[in-house]
């Protein structure tokens, strides 16, 4: 399906104010405060991003093709970036000479057609964007489904597992550190159980630990809930209905957990808003207004959420109040076109994750950033135990 | 006892131990098969279509005749459910995945060929199907028999919204 160049959409966006878009419930009272960051504050403390990067993919990651979505990212440290890919697309025979080198310039959104090759899944590359790892030994899992959703490692786990979500084979799958076993797999791969269900999952979305280990899945497009597993993976409790009411969702499809006493910050994406939970999955508060693709909790014990609705990256302090925000919806260099997953090293280089633009870009800080602007990476434990 | 007898009798002992087994391996099988409903026979659509059924190009969609043919091995299934176009799949019965490439109606509407695949599983007298296929098309149905209804408790996953629906059809001609 052709769609308006994604500039004459946005031309428009920005004429009609987003409100103009169709909701899908009362939009309830924005918490953006527009005077933290605002309209043209494109990249924030960041200097615009080398459209290049990675390198390894740049033109292509073969001749004649080029990557789709980006699920996710994830930067260990500023030189073992983990990318999470949803496959490749075969180009026209003719691209454009102004083609950038990104899906997003083609306007065909989630890059689900022509149906992917899944190739180069899950690769990891350095900081100048050079591939490191290519874990092709797994391509097939996800041969099944649209590619990875999103990638992570607890910042708790000495031996550093690789955690990658698959929404549409509906587990998530745990591999070593260097790739070369699969020691866990949550969910049944391809089954897809009901909101009751505690064997399967449906559609899952994200992933975040406690420090003792216990994880909570957001769970996700199919179903409207949360599960908390302990450290091994035996699932624990649940909590959440399809609704609008306190504790229920509409596609909770993001999850961070921080704080203390430790709580659950769950992006309700269809209800646009961010509701707050005790780890027994007790509702605390909801912060309306944002609808999130993606959140993360930082160093520093701050939310930030990369929203859907306006593709701006959101930080909110533990109570809701925002801090801070900057990003604009486009296909330019720095622009986005829904975020599906942030991360951040410890030299404060932020990666995004782009699905419908189709890319992976890299942040530096400019010279002299404000650091309460910069999104911080949670410290991980060092390899083979301890802390730091 | 002579050495004539005790061997007579050893094999006699030998043969029982063995029916015992045998018996004791088999019957509950056979009684569980015994127990489980035949899905055969031409059915046709009870209910009007659900609310909130996007589906996907025709995908998941009730068809408005099935017709289930169940043997020993498998169960198949032809009907207008599975995308634009009628088709028919198998299950097979042994928990075995099958596997073949078709057409399948892509998310944009165009026509692709795409891998298939089907699996089934018994859960105590419902039979648990799978069906999905590499265009990101996945349903799941639940099938049970009462009263000369069938039921179809159908779940469908796609990269648009999921979609729940029980669907009952009734004995045809």
């Amino acid at each position: 399906m052709h769609r308006p160049p994604v500039s004459l959409l946005a031309s428009l966006l920005v004429v009609l104010g987003l409100e103009w878009l169709p909701a899908a419930a009362p939009l309830p009272q924005s918490n953006i405060d527009p005077t933290k960051g605002g309209v043209g504050d494109i990249t924030g403390p960041y200097e615009v991003p080398d459209p290049k990067w990675p390198e390894w993919a740049h033109p292509y990651p073969k001749p004649g093709y080029i990557w789709g979505s980006q699920g996710g990212v994830f930067a260990e440290s500023p030189n073992r970036i983990y990318l999470a890919n949803r496959g490749e697309l075969k180009l026209p025979e003719k691209v454009p000479p102004n083609f950038p080198g990104n899906w997003g310039f083609f306007n065909q959104q989630a890059a689900t057609q022509p149906i992917a090759n899944m190739v180069n899944t899950i690769v990891v590359v350095d900081g100048n964007g050079k591939l490191i790892e290519a874990w092709n030994q797994w391509d097939k899992l996800f041969e099944w489904g649209r590619g990875p959703h999103q990638v992570y490692i607890s910042p708790y786990d000495p031996e550093r597992h690789v955690w990658v979500v698959d929404d549409m084979r509906h587990v998530i799958f745990r591999f070593t550190h260097d790739g070369k076993k699969l020691v866990q797999t949550i969910g049944v791969l391809d089954e897809f159980g009901d909101n009751e269900d505690l064997t399967r999952l449906r559609r899952p979305t994200m992933i975040d630990w406690l420090p003792d280990g216990t994880f909570f899945v957001a769970d996700g497009y199919g179903n409207t809930r949360v599960v908390k597993f302990n450290k091994d993976g035996k699932p624990l409790l649940k909590w959440g209905t399809r609704g609008t009411g306190p504790g229920q969702f509409n596609t909770p499809h993001g999850i961070a957990v921080g704080g203390s006493p430790p709580r659950v910050f769950v992006s309700d994406r269809g209800n646009r808003r961010i509701q707050v939970f005790d780890v027994n999955g007790n509702f605390l508060e909801a912060w309306p207004g944002i609808a999130p693709h993606s959140m993360m909790m930082s160093a520093d014990e701050h939310v930030w959420a990369v929203d859907s609705i306006s593709d701006r990256i959101v930080k909110f302090d533990l109570s809701g109040h925002v801090e801070y925000s900057f990003g604009q919806f486009g296909t330019r260099p720095g622009y986005t076109w829904a975020m599906h997953q942030i991360s951040a090293d410890q030299e404060g280089n932020l990666f995004i994750a782009e699905v419908f633009g189709g890319r992976t870009q890299k942040y530096r800080p400019k010279p002299g950033a404000d650091p309460t602007q910069l999104v911080r990476g949670r410290t991980l434990m060092p390899m083979g135990g301890g802390t730091r | 006892m002579t050495a004539a007898r005790r061997s007579s009798y050893a094999h006699a002992h030998a043969k029982a131990c063995a029916l015992l087994v045998a018996l004791t391996v088999t019957f509950p099988a056979v009684a569980s098969a015994q127990g489980r409903p035949n899905f055969s026979g031409t059915w046709k659509y009870a209910s009007s279509v659900p609310a909130n059924y996007p589906g996907s190009n025709g995908w998941g969609v009730p068809s408005p005749t099935l017709v289930v043919t169940h043997s020993a091995t498998d169960l198949t299934i032809e009907g207008g459910q599975f995308g634009a176009t009628p088709m028919k799949v198998v299950y097979k019965l042994d928990g075995t995945d099958t596997v073949w490439e078709g057409t399948s109606s892509s998310q944009s509407g165009s026509t692709a060929v795409v891998k298939w695949r089907t699996k089934a599983s018994w859960d105590g007298n419902r039979l648990v199907l799978y069906t999905w296929n590499t265009a990101l098309n996945q349903m799941r149905d639940i099938l049970s028999l009462a009263g000369g209804t069938l039921t179809i408790v159908r779940a469908t996953e796609q990269p648009g919204p999921s979609t729940n629906a029980t669907l009952t059809y009734s004995k045809g001609s």
